[in-house]
């Protein structure tokens, strides 16, 4: 076999993923005036984020005055169950409304209230109306401004590439080798320091809200270049999907549905989230029907509807009725907005102005008018809140040099993410990470590169191409996807993780004989068997993350432990790659809160 | 509590048929294309995507030949993103929301997939559409402002005033009004992209951004860039760009709007140069 020839670009920051908080590390990177290059897998604006709905949280006040960022924070660390990186949390509640000003004056719309300020909706877990958005497509806003706003900063973007493996020398970052999809040709970029925004893992799973882009890839990237991975457990399935018809099965229901007065009910017709309200939001929840139309319709003395308490609760509460056998015909259940004519007027034209997006998707794709039907949903796997462990003050990972943002990052959101977290969580970390990017690339001189290690990268990429016979990749990934989606999925047991665990190692092993026909030239198969192994890293440290936690708590929930346990209250999960290659799990105690935040959680109970 | 749901969706039966799927293929850049049939068992709720993933899954055609799975791009299959944009039947749109219940009921239908011809051709139904990227540069389709102020509460704006930038702000840049238009055309050298006709979308686009409070400050470069060659007086009316635009956006008003717009602008600069 000969040298394959890379092609080399050099930059002082390298982001790699163009998504919401990629694109906002670039633009601020950018800014200072340093040279900025950014990787993504496609087409600049498709990334993941074109897909979120619901909103950005804020706590700005405009609808209710009596928010602010001490209440926001307090709402984040109950939602993640103290679990979350305390700073992180205080960051993002303290900067998200400058984020969102700062979107609005590049160009990005929001929708307003009577008298001209962004108005803000409810979203689960939220005390306050928080969330600032566009209808249901907040998240195609956002890219677009982005977008809009980083092709003039003299930012060189490559897309339709894909990244292989990090460069390291000394230990530090020094790189990324990579091919672009089109003609397959082998790139290098060399650079100082790299903010790591690659999105998520959806796509270890089955039944997925995730774009096809969501393989783990930053994650195991990180893993392999030395980095900790923090919290791996927990995976929020999102209660409502699409479950009808197949081809759309897992695509996202916002959850701006309920916020504007949607009601779950079973095949019976009875709203069985009353049935089931955690103590932890007893007195926050509304009593009954009446206090939850209130609550969605302003009312302040109003608590909240149960269809409004946390995803993973909500998910399991549907993952029961389903399993009870009192589900929709195509195994999910009913959510119904339709119904709010029996409160107002004109509440077709008021479902179609305030859910275009739905309206258009059940339309278009499933051929469902939800002004006048209930649409069928069901859980579907949509977000991870473990990731590369990051600092708080500086985004940087434990491999120096490496930063990380928005979902591939862990820490925010501890064991389970509020509704309208996200949105906000990848413009406040995209500005720090990519801020304090350039401070580490100003400060570090230029590392040198590793040609062995670039050519054993490049030789190793091709082997599938050059296998006459082995294992068929796509096969792999469904069998991975089916696999994860049985036994790590919304419920979990020892035994089945276990299980897990070991068809891991066997899809592994099989993962490591791929074989593809065609050339190097676009060639799809070849891109799925260069994506297997980070599946594979992702899926394992899920699963063992959620062998080692032995409780339920946030989005992991186990039968066979499943109340929360007192030891397990105060660590998180930390996976790193040991010495023999192996992945090693460890418990590391959460630094104690200062008084000033710990006083925050006391005094909003 | 115990209120009825609203009447259960309505199923249609899961029915299934072999449809002919007719695909023009392209082994790459600068290559002659060709057209592959497949025939393709669809169950209820197929859309283009999952047929060309049954096709990808064994990849024969009609009469028996082996050839290799058909290359497209996609993103979020929802009509949200505008990636997996193709020709379909003669009509350009998102495959991800074209639904074989609604296009090929029947045993036997056929249906044809074509790439988008009006950006270079990468493989198959993949096309490179970089230019739109390289348009939206041109009309500077931005908010001119660095973060270095303080941006304060920020302004107070009425439903109504942002009535009109809320549909235009949909824009997905999915391609659509730029291959129905035919004074939009292929155009691989990228010298000639500044001198070539923008269409829709990036004029759309410049009109959202001049109606903005802060991106008024480049209006007069955006008329600048519409007045020169290849801009709004460039179009010729056709308005195809609105019939197919998957979003609905207002495209021959916006059309109209900057070229009133470059008008007025072109008679204050005249004035200006002659004081």
């Amino acid at each position: 076999m000969g040298t394959p020839e890379c092609i080399t670009h050099e930059h002082e920051v390298l982001i790699i993923g163009a998504g919401g908080a990629g694109l906002r590390a670039a633009i601020e990177a950018a800014s200072t005036g340093v040279n900025v290059g950014v990787v993504c897998k496609s087409l600049l604006g498709k990334a993941h984020t074109v897909m979120a709905e619901g909103g950005m949280a804020a706590s700005m006040g405009n609808v209710d005055d009596r928010d602010n960022w001490r209440v926001h924070f307090s709402d984040t660390m109950r939602g993640g169950q103290y679990l979350n990186n305390w700073r992180m949390a205080q960051l993002h509640a303290q900067q998200a409304a400058d984020r969102v000003r700062e979107l609005e004056s590049w160009g990005a719309l929001f929708d307003r209230t009577r008298d001209g300020k962004i108005l803000q909706r409810n979203f689960g877990g939220h005390k306050y109306p928080r969330l600032a958005h566009v209808g249901d497509r907040t998240g195609l806003e956002m890219i677009r401004t982005l977008q809009d706003h980083g092709i003039h900063q003299g930012i060189k973007f490559y897309m339709e590439y894909t990244v292989l493996e990090l460069l390291t020398d000394g230990g530090r970052i020094a790189g990324a080798v990579g091919y672009d999809r089109e003609k397959g040709r082998f790139h290098v970029w060399k650079a100082p320091a790299i903010v790591m925004a690659t999105g998520g893992i959806g796509r270890a799973f089955k039944i997925t809200s995730n774009s096809w882009e969501y393989t783990g890839d930053g994650h195991a990237l990180a893993y392999r270049a030395g980095a900790e991975l923090k919290d791996m457990e927990f995976v929020q399935f999102h209660p409502t999907g699409m479950v009808w018809p197949p081809s759309v099965r897992g695509i996202l229901v916002t959850e701006g549905v309920r916020g504007e007065g949607g009601v779950l009910r079973n095949s019976e017709g009875r709203r069985f989230m009353f049935d089931d309200i955690p103590d932890l939001y007893k007195d926050q929840t509304a009593t009954d029907p009446e206090e939850g139309w209130r609550y969605v319709t302003g009312d302040k003395n109003a608590m909240r509807p149960p269809e409004l308490l946390t995803r993973d609760h909500v998910a399991r509460c549907i993952v029961r009725e389903i399993r009870e056998g009192r589900g929709s015909p195509h195994g999910g259940v009913y959510l119904d907005i339709a119904w709010i004519k029996e409160k107002m007027g004109k509440a077709e034209a008021h479902i179609r102005k305030k859910l275009p997006s739905m309206y258009h998707q059940f339309k278009q794709l499933a051929g469902v008018d939800i002004t006048k039907d209930a649409m069928e949903v069901g859980p579907t796997t949509h977000y991870a809140m473990g990731g590369v462990n990051v600092d708080g003050e500086t985004q940087m990972s434990t491999v120096p040099g490496l930063f990380a943002c928005g979902e591939v990052a862990a820490g925010l959101h501890g064991a389970n993410r509020l509704g309208g977290n996200s949105l906000s969580d990848l413009v406040v970390f995209g500005k720090l990470a990519g801020e304090h990017a350039v401070k580490w690339a100003q400060a570090h001189p230029t590392p040198t590169l590793d040609q062995g290690q670039i050519q054993g990268v490049c030789r190793a990429a091709l082997e599938p191409l050059e296998r006459d016979t082995g294992e068929s990749p796509y096969e792999i990934q469904s069998s991975l996807q089916e696999m994860m989606q049985a036994k790590v999925g919304i419920v979990r047991t020892e035994s089945e993780m276990e299980q897990a665990v070991v068809s891991i190692a066997a899809l592994k092993t099989k993962a490591a004989n791929t074989s593809v026909p065609g050339n190097i030239e676009y060639n799809p198969g070849w891109h799925t068997a260069v994506d297997l192994p980070n599946l594979m890293v992702v899926s394992e440290a899920v699963a063992r993350c959620g062998m080692d936690r032995k409780e339920s708590r946030g989005a992991h929930f186990r039968e066979d432990h499943p109340s929360k346990e007192p030891s397990h209250a105060n660590h998180n999960t930390i996976v790193s790659r040991g010495g023999d290659g192996e992945m090693k799990v460890e418990r590391r105690t959460i630094p104690k809160m200062p008084d000033d935040l710990a006083g925050i959680i006391k005094e909003m109970g | 509590m115990t209120t009825q749901a609203s009447s259960a969706p309505v199923v249609k039966a899961a029915k299934t048929r072999t449809i002919r799927v007719r695909i023009k293929r392209c082994d790459g850049p600068a290559k002659a294309q060709r057209w592959e049939t497949f025939k393709v068992p669809v169950g209820a709720g197929a859309n283009v995507i999952s047929v060309l993933q049954t096709i990808g899954a064994n990849p024969v055609t009609v009469d028996g030949t082996p050839t290799t799975p058909v290359v497209w791009d996609s993103g979020c299959l929802e009509e949200v993103c505008g990636a997996c944009t193709m020709v379909i039947n003669g009509k350009t749109r998102q495959s991800c929301s074209c639904l074989m219940d609604v296009f090929c009921p029947n045993e036997g239908d056929e249906i044809t997939l074509e790439p988008m011809s009006k950006f270079p051709i990468i493989r198959d139904l993949w096309v490179d559409r970089s230019r739109l990227f390289d348009s939206l540069k041109r009309v500077k389709a931005w908010v001119p402002i660095d973060g270095t102020y303080d941006l304060g509460a920020g302004p107070t704006e009425g439903p109504k005033q942002s009535e009109l930038r809320y549909t235009l702000s949909t824009c997905m840049s999915c391609g659509c009004c730029l291959e129905a238009c035919p004074q939009f055309n292929l155009e691989t050298d990228e010298r000639e992209w500044d001198t070539a006709f923008i269409g829709a979308h990036a004029i759309s686009q410049a009109r959202l951004f001049n109606d903005h409070g802060t991106g008024k400050q480049l209006k007069g470069d955006r008329l600048d860039a519409l007045m020169g060659e290849g801009g709004v007086s460039d179009c010729g009316n056709a308005q195809n760009c609105v019939k197919v635009c998957p979003k609905e956006i207002p495209l021959t008003e916006s059309i109209a709007a900057m070229g009133r717009a470059t008008t007025f602008h072109a008679i204050a600069r005249w004035f200006q140069s002659n004081d």
